[in-house]
């Protein structure tokens, strides 16, 4: 009985995990049908540059989050202007580009961190215990904060002026520049909340797991299965496909130890994608 | 009278014709030749790595024909290799034998494969089969005893005992029939086949190509020669280990396609030398090295669009002003 419930709270803490960092990602395809391959060394880098306020410049974990998430919007400005709009359309190059950003800030962060292992001080100390569970605040604080952007930035889209203008780029380039949308500034603004995402989720899981040059691989591989079972078009899609994934992540390697969890789980995606390969709540999209 | 210098006349179109295949034989003389001068172990390593990658990154580029972008290639190398590695431990085959038999059962992995993801169409093509590459891996994690799981597979017969010539001269054979054969394939009917269902797939089904059998005709041939690949590491390297054919295998391999040119087989042959040569020259730089190949990836992408084959032409046309097979991008 106890395992059932630690595994319920388990499972929601993970999906949470995962949804919060594939909520970037997740931005970008949709809205720009971009797939930000870099989106894995994004998320790590703002984990890194929240780091080196909170320890370098004594800052409070929260203004260093505030401000991680501020340069790494600007550096998705940079990112969308140089490395993203020469070649929207081009898939095959927009893989090179990213595969070149993502080397580029992997070595840059493994020269200066070297074989280091460091995490960000946790952001919210303690532990609740309600019964037979204990869940750590910090748990709870990323579980809330992953919550908040989904809803803020289901709002946003839906609702906000910018939100509806980057849904009717999503749906025909031409035609909503031919109703006044100034289409690149809406890319950048799209950029740049994309790669604000990322740079929370590096932040808040810095400090849940530890910092690596190399997290963002595994991560982009969760997120990739979640956006692509949820599919082009929606966004709150993955919602569900978060819970879905950690579901499979909470519970199988309790009845299957090791390593074969890992193989089940990707056999169960792989049937999931064939059963309808555009995402359960999406439509198809040509890139 | 001008104009007689546009059509060359018959003796000088005869003799530009063999010009192309005469450098390309001396080029592969030049090549075999090469050990007799710089016989360092090392230097024979790092061009056997070259020839193995060569099989994988031109199949790869063959299945791309089709239409299809598969990114799984370094599982289906894993595939080959680890069954190369069991057959040759566990069943105590010559590596003569395992490696064709390890070869077809990898192609017929892939057309296994091929079957259910041969009706998704190209971004779902290419996640299905990332996720079948990631999968497999894991399967090769969760192994046990069979294939050694995250510490690697050891016990596999070696080919050749003593230095590396015999194998310099074995793996540059396979890479030359290899090239060979895919070339045939290309431009044999088949191969016109898929270039077909590549342009346009209702059109190509309204002529009566069947365009599911030729899909999986396609991962299958490529399979094969990653399979042959992977087997050859093998028996080449003797220790095999999940970590070599992971994700990041297949982007590399992906990365030579597209660096040299997926236009034509020479891309991905000129893509595997320069990405594995150029950082061996920059070896000092030891952390530093991955920025010359992020350099060379940046170069590529943003000067040479299609790839280091067409530096010719981009050459070509600098100098004359032509715009001869520029890319015409058409509003949406």
């Amino acid at each position: 009985m106890e395992l059932a419930v630690a595994t319920v709270v388990n499972w929601l803490i993970i999906s949470s995990m995962y949804i919060l960092t594939a909520l970037g990602f997740a931005f970008l395809f949709n809205m720009l049908r971009i797939l930000n391959f870099a989106h894995g060394a994004i998320y790590m880098i703002g984990g890194y540059i929240c780091y080196i306020f909170i320890i370098g410049m004594g800052f409070n974990n929260w203004v260093a989050l505030v401000l991680a998430t501020l340069i790494v919007a600007a550096f998705g400005v940079f990112l969308e202007r140089f490395c993203f709009r020469p070649f929207v359309g081009d898939f095959n190059r927009t893989v090179m580009i990213c595969i070149a950003i993502v080397v580029i800030l992997q070595t840059t962060v493994n020269i200066m961190v070297g074989e280091k292992t460091m995490a960000i001080p946790p952001f919210a100390e303690g532990v609740l215990r309600a019964g037979p569970i204990s869940v750590s605040y910090e748990r709870i604080v990323t579980f809330a904060i992953g919550a908040a952007l989904l809803v803020i930035i289901l709002w946003f889209v839906n609702r906000t002026k910018w939100g509806q203008q980057m849904q009717a780029i999503s749906q025909h380039r031409i035609g909503a520049a031919l109703q006044g949308i100034n289409v690149y500034r809406i890319s950048s603004i799209a950029f740049a909340l994309g790669c604000a995402l990322a740079a929370v989720a590096g932040c808040l899981m810095g400090a849940y797991l530890r910092l690596s040059p190399f997290m963002g691989d595994l991560m982009l591989v969760k997120v990739l299965i979640i956006v692509m079972l949820a599919g082009a078009g929606s966004l709150g899609g993955i919602l569900i496909t978060g819970l879905v994934l950690g579901a499979l992540n909470a519970a199988l390697p309790v009845l299957i130890p090791g390593a074969a969890s890992d193989a089940v789980i990707i056999t169960v995606i792989i049937v999931l994608l064939l059963i309808r390969p555009m995402g359960f709540f999406g439509y198809e999209v040509e890139l | 009278m001008s104009d007689t210098n546009l059509i060359p006349s018959e003796p000088e179109k005869s003799q530009r014709k063999w010009i192309k295949p005469a450098l390309l034989a001396g080029l592969v003389v030049i090549i075999a030749l090469l050990p007799l001068l710089l016989s360092s172990p090392y230097f024979l390593h790092i061009m056997i790595l070259t020839f193995i990658y060569i099989v994988a990154a031109v199949s790869l580029r063959t299945i791309t024909i089709s239409g299809q972008f598969p990114l799984a290639h370094g599982a289906f190398m894993g595939i080959g290799a680890y069954l190369a590695g069991m057959a040759s431990r566990f069943l105590n085959w010559s590596p003569w034998l395992t490696i064709p038999s390890a070869a077809l059962v990898t192609m017929g992995i892939g057309m296994l494969i091929g079957y259910p993801f041969a009706r998704l169409r190209t971004l779902y093509y290419a996640m299905g089969s990332l996720f079948f590459g990631i999968g497999v891996v894991y399967i090769i994690q969760a192994g046990g005893a069979w294939t050694g799981g995250y510490s690697g597979f050891t016990g596999i017969q070696p080919m050749f005992g003593g230095s590396k010539m015999a194998y310099y001269y074995f793996f540059l054979g396979l890479a030359l029939v290899s090239i060979i054969a895919l070339y045939r394939f290309e431009f044999s009917r088949i191969g016109i086949n898929l270039k077909a269902i590549a342009q346009s797939y209702l059109v190509a089904s309204s002529v009566g190509i069947n365009e599911g059998w030729y899909r999986i005709l396609a991962v299958g041939v490529g399979c094969f020669f990653a399979g042959l690949a992977g087997a050859g590491y093998a028996h080449y390297n003797m220790v095999l280990s999940p970590g070599s054919f992971n994700f990041m295998a297949t982007l590399w391999l992906v990365m030579y396609v597209l660096i040299g040119g997926i236009g034509s087989i020479a891309g991905p042959i000129i893509g595997t030398f320069i990405l594995i040569l150029i950082p061996e020259f920059f070896r000092d730089l030891k952390m530093y090295s991955p920025y010359i190949s992020a350099a060379i990836l940046i170069i590529i992408v943003y000067l040479m669009p299609q790839g280091l084959v067409s530096l010719p032409k981009l050459v070509r046309s600098w100098f004359t002003g032509s715009r001869k097979g520029e890319r015409v991008t058409h509003a949406d």
